[in-house]
């Protein structure tokens, strides 16, 4: 490993993790707000509940 | 500063694995000293609005910019650029005496920091709990130097610190019911993603978060474990961005907040509620002990085995600050939750086994600190203890009594005859000679040799007596 982000060895194997991890979870909030949008669309959804994706 | 002073100053030897800030005591104040890079850092977080946030929320500690201090040495490397004064923190402790909720705290403000730091264009350089201390039941992060400007593209550097020192001890506690204390105290670093893997069983694989932070994590840093790729560059090149930091860190407080502790009673618990006291005579114990705390008005005061903190609280209505120790993480964790609620900041829950007490640990055995040397008592409370150290710990009489002789403050403590039902039971386990020292006349004679006996009171028709006494002048 050649890289050195802190003075802490952040481990080059849970570098690559975040991407996948991170990933996963940031496509997860974007289906979910897709998905809070389209039920909104189809008025199955409370509206101050758009944009909100927890 | 003269130079006594300055010869006083004490470079704090837990403080040296940050190249560009080092933490100095000196006339019982803290400082932080920083190198020209440490410095810059600090001043932009600290002109930005989440410093000031955070420090008003309680979440960080108070910290100002200490001009003119001048500090003798100060361990950096190169120049001192600046130092800084933090505000005090009444009894420094460690994740190896923190109860699973303690921990969690830690863990859940370690992560809102790293959050709202990237949200604010900052990043933490690392994720030690060791960061992180409790005021009372109040955990505040005091490592203000790991503040620093985020570079945008790259990861979280912390990521695998925070998975061996808070992820995987709440994982193993609960769900394996393996206390984390143990591993945490015999490994400064942590458990590996490769030890966590080893641990879990086939069954855990479905739980939320093993196969991301713990088999594949594994997986990836064996695999990457001899690569000489430039992985940080790839990922910057790959589109790696701060949001997918946000992203992960937020499915970690998710899955963290939902960790449970596995049980909820131990040996302990209920044990203030099974003694064999007298409704009456409980109270006359409590009376007399608020009494005594209240006579000898001190700033610190040890409770050494305070089950569920009932002395712990009547002291802190006297004392500056109660360090409430006890050897059942299950116990304490429960007082931990009820100090949470109430907001207490005088009490200090720790897990603490008085027989087996935390040692001098990491680099020279100089990082952490045993407990005496993190402050010692004004007055220690030992209630309902001595015959679980010398019948159950085997420790000498005589020796348990210079222990708290060397602590040097006043003592209140309980001595349960050999006729007490509770002792009674206990002494029925072992031979019949096996604690010739555990007599009434020999623990006076052993208490008068080294305190002077100010007050005492018998209980449960004189098969418990609890004293009042002060080291000798």
């Amino acid at each position: 490993m050649i890289t050195t982000l802190s003075y802490i060895d952040p481990g080059t194997g849970s570098l690559v993790l975040q991407m996948i991890a991170g990933g996963v979870a940031a496509a997860a909030v974007t289906a979910k707000l897709y998905w809070r949008r389209l039920r909104r669309v189809f008025g199955a959804n409370r509206p101050e509940d758009e944009g909100t994706p927890s | 500063m003269d130079e006594q002073t300055r010869a006083a100053a004490d470079l704090e030897p837990g403080s040296f694995r940050d190249p560009d800030s080092r933490v100095v005591r000196s006339e019982g104040r803290i400082f932080r000293v920083l190198s020209e890079r440490g410095l810059a850092d600090w001043q932009t977080f600290s002109a930005s609005p989440l410093f000031a946030e955070l420090v008003d929320e309680g979440k960080l500690i108070g910290t100002r910019e200490a001009d003119g201090v001048e500090l003798g040495a100060t361990g950096l490397h190169e120049q001192v650029a600046g130092a800084l004064e933090h505000e005090l923190v009444p009894f420094v402790s460690y994740p190896y005496e923190w109860t699973f909720g303690m921990l969690r705290a830690a863990a859940l403000l370690q992560l809102e920091l790293v959050r709202r730091s990237v949200e604010a264009g900052f990043m933490l350089k690392d994720s030690s709990p060791y960061n992180v201390q409790f005021v009372g039941a109040r955990p505040v992060f005091v490592d203000v130097g790991s503040f620093e400007p985020l570079r945008e593209g790259e990861p979280w550097a912390g990521y695998r610190q925070f998975c061996m020192l808070f992820l995987y001890p709440l994982m193993l506690q609960a769900w394996k019911d393996v206390p984390f204390q143990p591993r945490l105290r015999g490994a400064i670093d942590g458990i590996s993603p490769a030890e966590c893997r080893n641990l879990l069983s086939l069954r855990d694989l479905f739980r939320r978060g093993v196969l991301t932070d713990v088999v594949l994590h594994n997986r990836l840093e064996r695999r990457y474990a001899s690569s000489t790729r430039d992985v940080k560059g790839e990922l910057k090149r790959a589109g790696f961005r701060k949001e997918l930091i946000v992203a992960n860190v937020g499915r970690l407080e998710r899955l963290v907040s939902r960790l449970r502790p596995p049980r909820s009673d131990s040996t302990w618990s209920g044990y203030g509620l099974t003694t064999t006291y007298s409704e009456e005579d409980a109270e006359r114990k409590r009376r007399f002990v608020a009494d005594a705390v209240r006579a000898e008005s001190p700033r610190l005061v040890w409770d050494v085995g305070a089950n569920e903190g009932q002395h712990s609280r009547d002291a802190a209505a006297s004392a500056a600050y109660v360090v409430a120790m006890d050897a059942d993480s299950v116990v304490v964790d429960r007082l931990y939750g009820e100090l949470t609620e109430e907001r207490s900041e005088r009490i200090l829950p720790l897990v603490v086994n008085v027989v087996d007490p935390s040692p001098g640990l990491g680099w020279r055995g100089l990082e952490r600190q045993p407990l005496p040397e993190r402050g010692l008592p004004d007055l220690t409370l030992c209630l309902a203890l001595l015959h679980h150290v010398s019948i159950s710990g085997n420790v000498p009489v005589a020796s348990f009594l210079d222990w708290l002789r060397d602590l040097g403050g006043a003592v209140v403590i309980e001595f349960p005859t050999p006729e007490d039902p509770m002792v009674r039971r206990m002494l029925a386990r072992k031979r019949s000679n096996d604690h010739p020292d555990y007599r009434r006349e020999w623990f006076e004679r052993c208490l008068e040799e080294r305190f002077d006996v100010v007050d005492s009171i018998e209980l449960g028709a004189g098969s418990r007596i609890v004293y009042r006494a002060r080291p000798h002048e």
